[in-house]
């Protein structure tokens, strides 16, 4: 059966070290001026008066219904037979709708190819080799789950089965295969 | 003797790992581009971006690193890595590193530089340092460093050179916490995060100072719902975010925390009375000394509510013995350091979990382990870094009758040093070699000690970058980075007896030299080169290794070395059962409580118990020989205290020019509460200058509710004058040039908590 890779972001292990940051960097070999990914710690102050962090993961979240792929005239944007949405530069005029049409303005032009990229799930760099992605390898709380939602016995799927899990922008029916573990602490008096 | 025949294995096997390629690590300089080109393999070896040095891995493609990660040979890592970690191979390849020797051309401090050969530079060391002997005596020359295989080296040098002086950076960081361990048990002791249930934290922020293993620990203990995490801490830090409780205790008064602990649970008899008469001395002296430290007493002094104190009193003692009251690293200090650190150790002893799972244990050391066994189950290790004995009083009276008696030798007190070379006594200073030291960052009053730097006739630094302390140097020896260099074997055990290595990756870049080369080199010149067993690295490792080949080898392949022991805390009986199940000769240990207590009864310490109270402290220091309130004050009149800290991506002076590091972030704006913010009329982002006694300083603010309104509180490392590292150059607030070089009693602590003003721009 066909692969369909996801991901977990637990927000209660991430405490926002940027290791994924840099491993995604510096595996994929990202520009300086742009990224693939980056967690943002939001401090959040809640109804009770308490405070807290948020810990928002900022990359693709590899949607099953992609606006970026629909939008695209070229088919350069485009889901491969594992889930992973990917780009194939030869096809692309570079008329960049799909980097306006993404929600979670997850694409940037990368300034050498002049290309749209973005998380790939490493695939060119590491599942190829059967490694895990990069932020995921490094994540030094565990906090990324990577693998299989068709393979009932991964771990990620051990992972949805006990930690409740939610989306982001759920509404827009995109059905991101990127899974976050809301934060249950914070609200933090002293 | 037997380590030649090992070094003979070693060469061989490291030439057949150049030939068999792609699981094999490079090391011993064998493998060069050449060997690596086209090929994909894995190193392992020892991380260095920051001093925990967690194992690490590389992938290397055609000779280039691609990325580090974890080494997941050591289990507790697994693949994990931090970013400063994984950022390695930016610095490895940052155009700003030093890539030839310097001497000095211009005036001391200008920054004006003529490239040398190493040949050249090292002579002109060589010569300098032998002149400055000959002329002014071997102890005129100061050697420091950061702690780790570079401090070994040298002090090992300074030792054969015949200079008592040699410093590491231990009194600008964790010196007070190793000084109450060595007063309480003779010995560092360990925290087993994992098992515990209940753990109260004195800002030890793992989530931003970061040590993978523990790191990983700490934040599965968090993310448990069934265990329990308080925090105490001025700034709402991410530990504290990831906290069940957290109570914004007012700078420097930890100490008056835990003393009304200590009071709540000998005032109601709870606390582990068997432990405390079994395996300790002094009780009634703690008795008296908190007397009066009730949580009413406290409240005052901390901010935090008696009731707070009395309810986690109580909480602690129901989690007996799986609750931890974690002592930090280097988490406030005040002059009160030495009291706030043994009161933390004691308040540990009084909950009973001294080897017990979820609470503290010794370190299971090689030798410990085999001494239990009666067998050799663990290979120990040769120290390659011979000792002389000098005889010679130190400049800043380390060991020696006087303020510093208790202050180790072997580390001494940085911030004595700017004084001792102004006012020449007790002898006259006249050289300093740092290797990987730069105290003009993290050192207290850098103006005093830039002040006496230019006193002195030579100085050599030997480091990576061009940093604010190389930049007062004659001579700079640059150094390769971590992945450019071997290095010999060192210790890592805490549960079970550990080793790593550190295996070169790539070969050196540029012309850059390991401090094993340097030392090496210098020694030979100067005619020490029979202080040591070994020439290069491979006959150090080889020596230090007595011959056994599979550990090197080992060692070589896997990064780390561990030997299948057991844990074992000796006071679980099953545990200590299951260690005996596996070495029978250790029955003849277990005591009736089928334990091993004598581990506890024939400790390092004077009595061999352990101390609540020390004889010999209170002889010397009177009212210190237990801990009991002692002056905590760190605003010195002044209305706000400014504190400090890591942050998860830089180190306290090393990583901020690290081309990845230094995007993430840069500078350092100084946290502020809204209402202080507010009363000085400043908004985010706005310049204003912070200002005590001896520092004015420009800052830019940070506008947070994270933050007590008394307190600031500033990212370590930032506002650097040096301009080779170009991209943190003039960035951020030097936050030690407001710190006095006064240190705390006893230890010899910096005190890095320190009043100042908020002064408009
Ligand atoms: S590496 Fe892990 S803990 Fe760190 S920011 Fe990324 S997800 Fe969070
Ligand atoms: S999966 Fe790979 S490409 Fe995507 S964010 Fe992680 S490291 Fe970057
Ligand atoms: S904590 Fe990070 S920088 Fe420090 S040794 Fe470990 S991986 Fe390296």
């Amino acid at each position: 059966m066909a692969k369909k890779y996801g991901m977990i972001h637990d927000n209660n292990l991430c405490i926002g070290c940027q290791a994924c940051n840099v491993a995604c960097r510096s595996e994929n070999q990202i520009p300086e001026s742009v990224y693939r990914l980056q967690v943002w710690v939001k401090q959040e102050e809640y109804p009770n008066g308490g405070l807290g962090y948020e810990y928002h993961r900022q990359s693709c979240v590899q949607c099953e219904n992609t606006p970026c792929v629909s939008v695209c005239p070229t088919h350069a944007s485009y889901k491969n037979e594992d889930g992973i949405v990917l780009i194939d530069n030869d096809l692309c005029v570079g008329c960049l709708y799909c980097v306006a049409a993404c929600p979670y303005q997850a694409r940037y032009v990368h300034p050498v190819t002049k290309a749209p990229d973005k998380c790939t799930f490493c695939h060119e760099s590491r599942l190829a080799r059967g490694e895990e992605p990069a932020c995921v390898t490094v994540c030094p709380t565990d906090a990324l789950i990577f693998g299989d939602l068709n393979d009932p016995k991964s771990k990620i799927n051990k992972a949805l089965s006990e930690r409740v899990t939610y989306r982001q922008k759920e509404s827009l029916g995109t059905q991101p295969k990127m899974f976050i573990v809301p934060n249950h602490k914070g609200g933090i008096r002293s | 003797m037997a380590y030649f025949q090992a070094r003979r294995d070693f060469l061989k096997l490291a030439t057949k790992s150049a030939t068999a390629t792609v699981l094999i690590p490079g090391s011993l300089g064998a493998l060069g581009e050449v060997a690596l080109r086209g090929e994909d393999k894995f190193v392992r070896s020892i991380c260095e971006m920051c001093s925990s040095r967690c194992p690490m891995e590389a992938r290397v493609i055609n000779g280039k690193t691609v990325l580090l990660q974890g080494n997941a040979f050591a289990k507790e890592m697994g693949t994990s890595l931090c970013a400063k970690g994984v950022a390695g191979s930016s610095q490895l390849y940052d155009s700003q590193r030093l890539v030839s020797p310097l001497i000095r051309v211009g005036k001391r401090g200008e920054n004006r530089w003529r490239e040398a050969s190493f040949e050249e530079a090292l002579n002109l060391v060589s010569t300098k340092l032998s002149a400055l002997k000959e002329r002014y005596g071997a102890r005129s020359v100061i050697f420091s460093s950061k702690t780790g295989e570079h401090y070994d080296l040298l002090r090992s040098f300074a030792s054969a050179f015949g200079s008592p002086n040699v410093f590491s950076h231990w009194s600008s960081c964790p010196i007070a916490i190793e000084s109450a361990f060595h007063h309480t048990f003779g010995e560092k002791l360990h925290r087993d995060f994992e098992n515990a249930t209940y753990i109260l934290n004195f800002g030890h922020n793992l989530f931003e100072g970061l040590d993978i293993s523990l790191t990983k620990a700490m934040a599965h203990f968090c993310a448990n719902p069934s265990k329990k995490l308080v925090v105490l801490d001025p700034r709402f830090s991410i530990i504290a975010a990831k906290a069940d409780e957290w109570h914004s205790i007012k700078p420097g008064s930890d100490l008056a925390f835990v003393l009304a602990l200590l009071h709540v649970w000998i005032r109601d008899g709870k606390f582990d009375h068997t432990f405390v008469e079994q395996y300790t001395i002094g009780f009634d002296a703690l008795v008296d000394a908190v007397k009066e430290t009730t949580p009413q007493w406290q409240q005052t002094r901390t901010g935090i509510d008696a009731s707070v104190v009395e309810r986690i009193a109580a909480e602690l003692y129901a989690a007996t013995p799986r609750c931890i009251i974690d002592w930090g690293h280097k988490a406030t200090t005040t002059q009160a350091e030495f009291q706030r650190s043994r009161a933390i150790l004691i308040a540990n002893i009084l909950m009973g979990n001294v080897e017990k799972e979820g609470g503290i244990y010794l370190t299971k050391s090689a030798k410990r382990v085999n001494a239990l066994a009666k067998e050799s189950i663990v290979p120990e290790l040769n120290d390659p870094f011979p000792r002389l004995q000098i005889n010679e009083p130190r400049i800043d009276g380390a060991g020696e009758e006087g303020a510093y008696c208790f202050v180790s030798k072997q580390h001494g007190v940085l911030t004595a040093i700017p004084e001792a070379i102004l006012s020449q006594k007790p002898y006259e200073i006249k050289g300093w070699f740092l290797t990987r030291h730069n105290p003009l960052i993290t050192v207290a009053d850098p103006q005093k000690m830039k002040e006496a730097m230019e006193q002195l006739e030579f100085i050599v630094v030997n480091d990576i970058y061009l940093s604010d302390t190389a930049m007062m140097a004659d001579v700079i020896l640059p150094e390769c980075t971590y992945l450019e260099r071997d290095e010999g074997i060192s210790t890592l055990t805490c549960k079970v007896p550990t080793y790593a290595m550190r295996n070169k990756i790539v070969a050196p870049l540029h012309e850059n030299k390991s401090a094993i080369e340097i030392i090496r080199a210098l020694a030979e010149r100067m005619g020490y080169g029979s202080h040591y067993a070994w020439k290069n690295s491979s006959e150090l490792r080889a020596f230090q290794a007595k011959g056994n080949a599979e550990l090197l080898q080992t060692l070589l392949l896997r990064g780390v070395a561990s030997f299948d022991v057991p844990f074992f805390c000796a006071r679980e009986s099953s545990l200590v059962e299951r260690f005996c199940e596996r070495y029978p000769k250790s029955r003849a240990w277990v005591d009736a409580q089928g334990c091993f207590g004598h581990l506890l009864t024939h400790l390092k310490t004077p009595s061999g118990k352990i101390e609540i109270y020390c004889d010999a402290v209170e002889k010397i220091f009177k009212g210190y020989g237990v801990p009991r309130s002692v002056d905590m004050d760190v605003s010195q009149g002044l209305p706000y205290v400014l504190t400090s800290g890591k942050s998860a991506v830089h180190t306290n002076g090393h990583t901020q020019n690290v081309p990845y590091l230094s995007r993430l972030l840069s500078s350092n704006p100084i946290w502020m509460h809204p209402s202080t913010a507010k009363a000085h009329g400043l908004k985010m982002g706005d310049t204003f200058y912070l200002q005590n006694a001896i520092a004015k300083e420009k800052a830019t603010v940070f506008i947070t509710e994270g933050i007590r309104p008394d307190t600031l509180f500033a990212y370590m490392g930032f506002g650097r004058d040096a301009p080779s590292l170009a991209r943190t150059h003039g960035k951020g607030t030097n936050v030690s040039k407001f710190l006095s070089l006064a240190s705390a009693p006893i230890c010899g602590a910096m005190i890095t908590n320190v009043g100042v003003n908020i002064i408009k721009a």
